[in-house]
Parts: C-alpha cells; sequence; structure tokens
C-alpha cells in the first residue's frame, strides 16, 4: 500500500518549468537591489571588524592584568580601601545591577532576533 | 558572492526551486512570484553564505512560502469535503489528468505534511535534508511524510 503510493508520486512529479523569462526577470531584480546588498554587507564587515578588534583587546587587556597580577604579588586588591568601598557600593545595589544585566540580556538578544530575521 | 556567480548558481537550481513551489502553493505564476523574492533575499545575504547553495535557497524558498500563506491566509479544504471527494470520484486516465489530481490533492493537505511529500518524493531529498529545510527534527519529517501519504490516499485514484 505504502509502495503504491510512493509509486505513484514519483511517476506523476511535474516536470521542470523552462527558464524562459524568469532569469532575466530575476537577473533585473538582481540589480536593483545591489545598493541594499551593498549596505548588508558592510554591516556585516563592520560588525566582524567589530567583534574581533573587542576579542583582541580583551586578550590584550587580559594578559596586562595577568602580567600585572604576577609582577606585583605585595599588594592584594582585597587590601586596598578603594576596592572594598567598590565591593560594598556594588553589595548595597545589586539588585539593580542584576536587574539592569538581565535587561540588557534581554534587549540584546531581541535586537539580534531582529538582526537575524531582517537579514533572511 | 557576485552577481554572476549568484547567478550561475541559481541557473542550476531554478527549475527545481520553482517546481516545488509551484506544487507547495499550486499555481505556478504565484511560484515564480515567490521563486523571485526568496532568490532576492538570498542575494542581499549571500556575502556571509558557505555551505550548500541548493538546500540554503530551498530553506529561504519555504520560509517565502510560509509568509505568503500567513498574509493570505487561505482555508484549507477539509478531508471530506464534496469537492474532494468528487475528485476522487473521477477517472483518471491519461498523464495530465493525473497530474492535475496530485496536484489538487496536493493543495488539500497541510503545509507541513505537502513540504515534505514535494520535497521526498518530487526533489528526491533525503529525510535529514528536508528537516534542515523545514528546520524541524528528522523524526518530524517522517511523521509528516507518513501522515500526508494517508491524507493523499483519500484524495487520489491509484
Amino acid at each position: 500500500m505504502k509502495k503504491d503510493i510512493e509509486q505513484y508520486l514519483r511517476d506523476n512529479a511535474p516536470g521542470i518549468p523552462d527558464e524562459g523569462q524568469f532569469l532575466i526577470e530575476t537577473n533585473a531584480r538582481l540589480r536593483n537591489v545591489e545598493g541594499i546588498k551593498q549596505t548588508v554587507d558592510t554591516e556585516r564587515r563592520r560588525g566582524r571588524s567589530i567583534l574581533i578588534i573587542t576579542l583582541v583587546a580583551g586578550l590584550v587587556l587580559g594578559c596586562l592584568a595577568t602580567l600585572l597580577v604576577l609582577f606585583y604579588p605585595a599588594r592584594s586588591a582585597a587590601d586596598s580601601s578603594a576596592f572594598i568601598q567598590a565591593l560594598e557600593a556594588l553589595r548595597a545595589g545589586r539588585e539593580f545591577l542584576f536587574g539592569g544585566i538581565a535587561l540588557l540580556s534581554i534587549a540584546l538578544g531581541v535586537v539580534s532576533l531582529g538582526k537575524k530575521r531582517q537579514t533572511l | 558572492m557576485t552577481r554572476e556567480q549568484f547567478i550561475s548558481e541559481v541557473r542550476a537550481c531554478q527549475g527545481r526551486l520553482r517546481r516545488f513551489l509551484a506544487s507547495l502553493c499550486g499555481d505556478a505564476a504565484l511560484a515564480d512570484d515567490l521563486a523571485q523574492e526568496a532568490l532576492t533575499r538570498a542575494y542581499v545575504s549571500s556575502g556571509g553564505f558557505r555551505g550548500n547553495f541548493k538546500a540554503w535557497v530551498f530553506r529561504i524558498a519555504y520560509n517565502c512560502f510560509i509568509d505568503n500563506l500567513r498574509r493570505v491566509q487561505a482555508p484549507a479544504a477539509s478531508l471530506d469535503s464534496p469537492e474532494a471527494l468528487h475528485v476522487a470520484d473521477r477517472a483518471a486516465s491519461d498523464a495530465s489528468f493525473r497530474h492535475e489530481e496530485l496536484q489538487r490533492a496536493l493543495v488539500r493537505i497541510p503545509e507541513k505534511e505537502r513540504t515534505a511529500i514535494v520535497l521526498h518524493y518530487f526533489e528526491d531529498l533525503k529525510v535529514q535534508e528536508i528537516a534542515a529545510i523545514m528546520q524541524i527534527p528528522a523524526g518530524t519529517v517522517k511523521y509528516h511524510l507518513s501522515v500526508g501519504r494517508d491524507h493523499l490516499r483519500q484524495y487520489i485514484r491509484l
């Protein structure tokens, strides 16, 4: 029974349509969106550059921070009064801090989804 | 990807793409419009494209078809509608009538089943490839194929 319907479908598959005007019209349409494509390509290249610059900057700063800690181990950060004050300030406003981070994450997610949808 | 490169890729797969869309929407003119819309979208975002061009274009074309379906919201015919029974009762003798009968039957089944059937039996794609185009698990594609065959049997005379 399954074989019957499968055979029927394969035997009666529609033919492939001729190119006809289709490719000419498609080519004309593609020529019209050339400007949009260039903008999208520029945005994509810029996004990739920003990503690479951020990655390199993060690596360099991380290396510098590690070197500083290795070369100046005597005074730990926990002994610094400025560090303790900063920690206390963070602790006092942690609800706002975490709320802000959550809102920022949601906003970034929405923006990136919107961008992806626009791309397709 | 330059326009010339893109057109040469399109030349290789445009016939199958249009047949796929024509089988989905049952209207050759609408299928060509959707194919052009899909190719335009593909071209605009082709800068970052890597991989299987045909599968990628088919996925965009399927998304265009779904978008169009949502815009139009055409009511699907019921399985036991009088029109459907009329199709099943007609004597099928020549090839052109069988094509027409199959096309009428296809537009009456749900779009996910139709898509799976068309890609599997007309375009000879594997279940995994269909899953990638429809963005659903392979098991779900097998389910749609099975249920789709059952639904088609109610509209066509074997």
